[in-house]
């Protein structure tokens, strides 16, 4: 009896630890996507009411489908072209190489400086005027300077910059994570480096790189500060969403609150489907 | 076959080469935007193709200063972040307590429902804390803003203080009660030392998230609590680039104070620690 009375009382005493985190959580997150969620069913500028109205503007609108099928663009192409940089890099820096130190807290600089600062920084090294373009009319064939702002490449250029980090980091822990020997054992079996790297090295760290990847396409998905910086008229549905709400006088916030909602139900989907794929990978 | 190893013989030769230029095309890449910042912020009459500003001023940040209302932002940009910093730091410290000592079922699920305002975009949910915090009139208050901050810091502590929690060896407590310490003594002596790393460790990302905020900053902000990110922002939409840079010189200073403290001590591994559940 006494020893049953004892376990109430351990789990009261942790229920009230938690009581602050979930007091937080409901209402800084739970309840504000509820309250999202009975907004985007409700007719544009009216209190009450219920309508799908906002869901079907939104997505039977072909600007509003290209609106999505950009986020996908850009949050892929940021993650494939993320992968493609980081690994030769976390190989690299692997090898204690002179200075890796220094490159190593390179990589943490588009983790801790405001994304906001980073977006303006590569606008001005890659304007017209900037050394970018200084640099590459140097060379004898190339006379005008390219133009990268307010592009689809150069967007996806400046995703790369600001969350390859996680990436580099996660493939970088996992190549540390190695044990020497096994590549050793294959060198001594006779193995090439290349044959070491991409019959060894690779097949042990596809996991970390690809939790990697998680991150940074979950990131580059909901990415806001660079887009609406440096995006022009390349408009994501993060700021397409804070668009609706700041560009209208009434705000639109019945078509904000539909379109934060499919974001985040494309959020949800991507991640999981990612997730499963991964999981099968491992499982194989 | 032969002739491509002919071909290739050469560049694994050169492979030190090779592997220092692609190092110091990636340092050029990360370092040159600040560097044109910088110089932007101090350089006079750089029009052209020049590739250094002809003359240096410190005019656009006295500019930037006195129509900024630097100072004013600073101030409102310390107290949120504090505000910020403190909440979840209280509320790092309770649940994850709960989580890394005492037994808790299905603790993986809740882990990852604390987790999940850092996966969604937050701008999905900055929209009903603004609607909420317009009703509640805590919209440019300095507790509202960093109440909003208060969803995206408080997951990290509780994740880096929980995983600080459960590194505490059991061991260690039991021989501070055989040793004759009592409740407090062991706490204050024993705990607390080994805790307090972790508890900076919070701090610092917690503040580092509020700083940085800026998607829920624009959601729940009034003329009375622009932060600096924020002030950053709107200078850029007023599009004087040479006051915009110095204002981002400000900005840029506390992020590298911190990003040098991490080097002396924290790993970097932990920074993504915010997403390790996933």
């Amino acid at each position: 009896m006494i020893h049953t009375w004892r376990k109430y009382e351990q789990h009261a005493v942790t229920l009230l630890l938690l009581l602050p985190a979930f007091a937080a959580f409901f209402g800084l997150f739970a309840y504000p996507i509820l309250v999202t969620l009975i907004q985007s069913f409700r007719p544009e500028g009216q209190t009450d009411g219920f309508t799908f109205a906002n869901y079907i503007n939104f997505l039977s609108d072909p600007h509003g489908r290209d609106v999505i099928i950009l986020t996908f663009v850009l949050a892929i192409g940021a993650t494939v072209f993320s992968l493609l940089f980081s690994i030769p890099l976390a190989l690299i820096l692997r090898e204690k190489v002179r200075g890796h130190r220094f490159f190593r807290l390179l990589v943490l600089v588009p983790l801790m400086v405001p994304g906001l600062i980073g977006a303006l920084g590569l606008l001005l090294f890659f304007g017209s005027r900037g050394w970018f373009n200084l640099a590459m009319q140097l060379l004898p064939f190339i006379q005008e300077p390219l133009s990268i702002n307010y592009t689809i490449q150069g967007l996806i250029l400046f995703y790369v910059w600001l969350y390859f980090p996680y990436t580099c980091l996660t493939t970088l822990s996992a190549l540390e994570g190695l044990d020497r020997v096994v590549e050793e054992a294959g060198a001594v079996a006779g193995a090439n480096p290349r044959q070491v790297l991409r019959y060894l090295i690779i097949p042990q760290i596809i996991p970390g790189i690809l939790a990697g990847s998680v991150l940074t396409f979950m990131t580059a998905f909901g990415a806001f500060s660079i887009p609406l910086i440096t995006g022009g008229d390349y408009r994501p549905l993060s700021v397409q969403i804070y668009k609706e709400i700041s560009a209208y006088i009434p705000a639109h916030w019945s078509a904000a609150s539909a379109m934060a909602i499919v974001m985040g139900i494309l959020q949800v989907t991507a991640l999981s489907l990612y997730m499963r794929l991964l999981r099968q990978r491992q499982v194989r | 076959m032969r002739f491509l190893k002919l071909y290739l013989q050469p560049l694994w030769n050169a492979r030190l080469l090779l592997i220092y230029s692609f190092l110091s095309g990636f340092a050029i890449l990360i370092l040159a935007p600040f560097l044109m910042i910088s110089l932007r912020s101090v350089g006079k009459g750089w029009f052209g193709k020049l590739w250094f500003p002809p003359e240096l001023t410190l005019q656009w940040f006295q500019t930037a200063i006195d129509i900024g209302n630097i100072p004013e932002v600073l101030k409102n940009t310390a107290i949120i972040a504090a505000i910020a910093v403190a909440i979840s730091t209280t509320i790092g410290i309770l649940s994850g307590w709960a989580f890394g000592r005492r037994h808790l079922p299905g603790k993986e699920v809740l882990m990852s429902l604390i987790l999940l305002p850092r996966m969604i975009p937050p701008i999905t949910y900055a929209l009903g804390v603004a609607k909420i915090f317009y009703g509640l009139d805590l919209v440019n208050t300095y507790l509202g803003v960093g109440l909003a901050h208060v969803s995206l810091c408080a997951p990290y502590a509780i994740l880096v203080l929980s995983s600080t929690f459960e590194s505490l060896d059991e061991r260690v407590l039991e021989a501070s009660s055989v040793c004759g310490a009592n409740a407090l003594k062991s706490f204050f002596y024993v705990i607390l030392p080994m805790i307090l790393p972790g508890i900076l460790a919070s701090m610092i990302f917690t503040f580092t998230t509020s700083y940085n905020e800026f998607t829920l900053t624009l959601m729940t902000y009034g003329p009375d609590t622009v932060t600096m990110a924020l002030r950053t922002y709107l200078a850029i939409g007023d599009g004087y680039v040479e006051i915009t840079s110095a204002m981002s010189v400000i900005l840029v200073v506390p992020s590298l104070v911190i990003l040098a403290m991490i080097q002396s001590g924290i790993q970097p591994e932990k920074l993504i620690g915010g997403f390790k559940g996933v």
